[in-house]
């Protein structure tokens, strides 16, 4: 029932740049404010710090710090905020969490590095020359 | 009405005393010292090196600054090269750290550590 009822409420969209730039800070505080309970709720303490998470969260933001499209920064705000209730209210798991936000880019960062066999070039030629 | 007038004449209300007592055991008087027993700040009010103490730790804990830079006067975005989310993130370790909710209006001039001290210095509730 709340979901429908939450789902309903789009706020409209900024007037301007700075509106937009505004809401996301005012979202990024609320979401820092309630890590403490996040935390508690899914049990998090011994695998990440308020810190660690508050970077991640400001690290999602900032992965989309280039867009200059309000109506882009307002439908990105909208997700951020859907996925933010879905997680205060329980709708997830504590892997779900770990996953994207304690793990998050290292994972991502080590999944890429087996693919293109990392950085070492004495590596990629032996592969290129010896690997039949 | 004589033996009336014979007690009244012997009978004295203390009025000074009564207020004076009277006074004395109203705890939220002007003078009445207990009033701060019951505040949950005040008493242990943090004292100026300490508040600089935690606020430069909370900043160079940060994980994109070089502590070596850190003083109490450095600007987040000119000195430490931080941008403007950067900022609100510091200010919001900073209300983790001394329990505080700094409104909107506040956070947003908090842009150097000096003005971060002086901020929580000032806040009553701080702690």
């Amino acid at each position: 029932m709340s979901f429908t009822r939450r789902a309903v409420k789009v706020p409209p969209n900024s007037a301007s740049l700075e509106e937009a730039r505004h809401r996301v800070i005012d979202f990024f505080k609320t979401a820092c404010r309630s890590i403490p309970s996040i935390i508690d709720i899914y049990n998090l303490d011994e695998v990440a710090t308020v810190a660690e998470l508050r970077s991640s969260v400001a690290a999602q933001i900032r992965k989309n710090s280039h867009i200059t499209n309000i109506k882009v920064i307002d439908m990105l705000l909208l997700k951020g905020v859907e996925e933010f209730n879905n997680i205060v209210e329980h709708a997830k798991q504590r892997h779900h969490i770990i996953g994207q936000y304690v793990v998050g880019q290292k994972g991502l960062v080590l999944d890429s590095g087996t693919k293109d066999q990392g950085d070492s070039n004495f590596l990629k030629n032996f592969y290129n020359s010896n690997y039949f | 009405m004589a033996l009336r007038a014979a007690i009244l004449r012997h009978v004295r209300v203390p009025v000074k005393t009564l207020t004076l007592t009277g006074r004395k055991s109203q705890p939220w008087g002007p003078n009445g010292a207990s009033l701060r027993f019951l505040s949950s700040h005040g008493d242990d009010h943090l004292s100026k090196d300490e508040v600089i103490e935690r606020v430069l730790s909370v900043i160079k804990s940060f994980p994109k600054v070089d502590p070596s830079q850190v003083t109490p006067d450095v600007h987040f975005q000119k000195d430490l090269g931080l941008d403007s989310l950067d900022n609100v993130e510091i200010v919001m370790a900073l209300e983790e750290e001394f329990k505080l909710e700094i409104p909107d209006k506040e956070a947003d001039k908090i842009d150097s550590s000096n003005l971060a001290i002086e901020y929580i210095y000032n806040h009553p509730m701080a702690g």
